[in-house]
């Protein structure tokens, strides 16, 4: 046994250690600092001016306000519109991305040759400019666009052009198809990675006992990827209530915002109209929605493991 | 652990030289901030960075103008995200639009009062210009230059279908109904573009059919813009949008521009920017000018136009000469050749103005309207919007629309 620290020795440890310490302190400092500056500290103050009264007229005062802010946001009609709009966005986009993405990781995970000219393919879109890809499905989608081009004189199957962007439902549908187009190489990706972690043996077994391919993917494939599942389910959640830059660039919100969704009507009643207050508040229902929606979706999927 | 010491002392005293050096650089001089619109690939800004601003710092030694352009609508978001964080320029150009927000805000300097000289200054300016600058009895800027729209009509298309220049509203609704319908080579051609449904666009409609939007104190809605000359005007525009004479506003359209030089519209009513933009454009589109068709209410287009305003954190000797100076003869006259309508009456007086193709505007202009003066204008003009939507679309009436947003304009009115 070696001998026991002699009094110097212990004196050194501890001022090494007290050392260590600072130096931790010191290194995490910055990280902390940019953090709090530019992360805590805005929702803090955001979280105050939704309490506060702030329009034009009142800008540079800020009365306090209580909930008149919160009290606006769930009175007004286009909210609930815009709420809506952001719902469906999700609804549709989420699923349809998640199950194209992995039905591509699928037939790419049994592919040996040219895999990866395959997946960088698939992962363009992923990397294209939002601006660039709306402004380009606007050129398809407009009235004397592309598909009616294509619809009408070349194909025959109609004998007007179609007006895809001028109504609500449709005009968020385009939106919601380059919202999918563009998401499907990034679950790509993320599935391909988690299916090759999925042990064989599980496949074997589930062919010993008579699984055909549907029911080994049920059985096997989904239970496996559960995980990354969530994950995705998750960040695709929050990225469909966060959609801006495709809505503002295809429809504008118009017609008289029925296109809008949750940032882009934000957007408009804080720099606009100069409602940060409700602007503010509106951000905090938006967020508190969205944990919402995170908490039940983790308790569905803990859910299926029992 | 010396020598680390030792590298540190050695920086703290750079640091320190370094923050005490530009104080002992600085001197006399003072710089002020002018925030401004004029795209940068414009003559204008040409004009301004390289005619403009080095003339009034000649005139001016001891004053440097430091000019940032900015996109019209990100200038009106960077204004109210500069005024929370004290971050203000000291003079802008501002769409007359704005003025109103800008001084519910606090953040404009009342000029007839700060400004001795103020009188004799603005005394040099249109009188209907300067109107847009005053707010519950106060000058809170300059005018800097004023627009109004007219009617541009391709002269091709209205030969083609044998319809005469509309002079009265009558004959505008007439003409438009023959001027739509299919051309030669089996396109959707339209009598009408409207590019959007705001104030801007419906105002001289509603105008010149003799309606109104507010009483003269702008405080009350119901009785104006739910008043029957109002009504008339929107329920003609809306039958025109149904019976597809008019379009231009539907996120799926043909741009204005675009739809119009390409002869798919065979009229419109815009500013004096777009003689600029068709030259650029589509140069062998043969159209003509002529003012907004008059119905009961006469020939009112509506008035458009940017001031320049001075912040409450500026320079204001400093900033009140360049004021002067862009208001000036001079600056104005120089502008004026650049297509903007100068406000000087000296400069509107000289050749350049007389040769420029202004005449049809500046008539325009002697008669056009300015928009509410009032803070809640946006969403008001939001609320018309929404309004005019629903009646194009054929979902409520004329009327029932007008009276729902005259409660709505009475609430923002208060």
């Amino acid at each position: 046994m070696p001998a026991p620290p002699s009094s110097r020795e212990r004196e050194r440890m501890v001022t090494k250690s007290k050392i260590n310490k600072a130096q931790i302190v010191g290194l995490l400092m910055p990280g902390l600092l940019v953090f709090g500056m530019f992360t805590v500290y805005p929702i803090i103050r955001l979280f105050w001016m939704s309490l506060c009264d702030m329009s034009f007229s009142s800008m540079l005062i800020q009365p306090f306000a209580g909930s008149m802010n919160y009290q606006e946001v769930f009175r007004d009609p286009t909210f609930w519109t815009v709420f809506v709009n952001s719902v469906v966005y999700t609804l549709v986009t989420v699923p349809g991305q998640m199950a194209l993405g992995l039905f591509i990781a699928i037939l790419l995970n049994g592919v040996k040759r040219f895999s990866v000219t395959f997946r960088v393919i698939n992962y363009l879109p992923v990397v294209t400019s939002w601006v660039i890809a709306s402004l380009v499905f606007r050129y398809i989608f407009n009235t004397e666009g592309l598909l009616n081009y294509f619809l009408w004189k070349i194909l025959g199957l109609t004998s007007s052009n179609i007006r895809w962007l001028d109504s609500r439902w449709s005009g968020l549908s385009v939106a919601m198809i380059l919202g999918v187009w563009k998401g499907i190489g990034w679950n790509m990706v993320i599935f391909l990675a988690a299916l090759q972690q999925v042990p064989q043996d599980l496949y074997e077994a589930a062919e010993i006992d008579g699984c055909g391919a549907w029911k080994k993917f049920v059985n096997v494939t989904l239970p496996a990827i559960r995980g990354t599942l969530l994950f995705a389910l998750i960040e695709l959640t929050i990225g469909g209530f966060n959609v801006f830059t495709s809505i503002k660039m295809i429809t504008g919100g118009k017609p008289a915002h029925q296109t809008d969704t949750l940032l882009t009507w934000m957007y408009y009643k804080a720099f606009s109209t100069g409602k940060f207050g409700y602007a503010a508040a509106l951000s905090f229902v938006m967020a508190l929605s969205l944990g919402l929606l995170a908490i039940v979706q983790f308790r569905m999927m803990r859910n299926r493991d029992a | 652990m010396r020598i680390i010491t030792k590298i540190l002392a050695v920086m703290l005293a750079c640091m320190l030289l370094l923050s005490v050096s530009p104080a002992l650089a600085e001197g006399e001089t003072v710089t002020i901030n002018f925030w401004h619109h004029y795209s940068a690939q414009s003559a204008e800004n040409e004009t301004l960075m390289n005619v403009l601003i080095p003339a009034f710092e000649a005139e001016n030694p001891g004053i440097k103008v430091n000019a940032v352009s900015h996109e019209w609508a990100e200038l009106h978001d960077k204004v109210l995200v500069s005024a929370n964080s004290n971050a203000l320029p000291d003079v802008a150009r501002c769409d007359i639009a704005w003025l109103p927000e800008f001084q519910k805000m606090g953040i404009l300097v009342a000029l007839d009062e700060a400004m001795a000289d103020f009188a004799d200054v603005s005394g040099k300016l249109l009188d209907s210009a300067m109107s847009t600058a005053v707010i519950g009895g106060h000058y809170y800027a300059l005018a800097l230059n004023t627009n109004s729209k007219i009617v541009f009509y391709n002269t091709a298309m209205l030969d083609a279908a044998d319809v005469k220049v509309p002079a009265t509203m009558n004959e505008w609704a007439e003409a438009v109904k023959k001027l739509s319908g299919e051309n030669a080579n089996g396109q959707q051609v339209w009598g009408w573009n409207e590019p959007a449904l705001a104030g801007w666009n419906i105002c001289p409609f509603i105008w010149s059919f003799g309606g109104s939007l507010t009483n003269e104190d702008q405080t009350a809605a119901t009785g104006y813009v739910n008043g029957p000359a109002t009504v008339k005007a929107v329920e003609t525009f809306a039958e025109l949008v149904l019976s597809g004479g008019i379009t231009g506003f539907n996120a799926g359209d043909i741009p204005m521009t675009d739809g119009f030089g390409t002869g798919r519209y065979a009229m419109m009513l815009e500013g004096p920017w777009k003689s600029a933009e068709l030259a650029g454009a589509y140069p062998d589109v043969a159209y003509g000018t002529a003012p907004i068709p008059a119905g009961e209410g006469g020939s009112v287009s509506v008035l458009g136009g940017e001031d320049i305003a001075m912040f409450s954190t500026a320079n204001k000797e400093a900033a009140w000469k360049f004021m002067q100076f862009m208001t000036g003869e001079f600056a104005e006259t120089e502008m004026a050749k650049c297509g903007q309508i100068p406000v000087n009456k000296a400069a509107l007086e000289s050749d350049t103005v007389k040769a420029a193709d202004y005449a049809p505007f500046i008539e325009a202009i002697q008669t056009a309207k300015a928009r509410p003066t009032v803070a809640a204008w946006s969403e008001m003009d939001n609320g018309l919007q929404i309004a005019m939507n629903a009646v194009v679309t054929g979902e409520k009436t004329a009327q029932e629309a007008l009276d729902a947003l005259a409660a709505e304009w009475d609430e923002l009115l208060k």
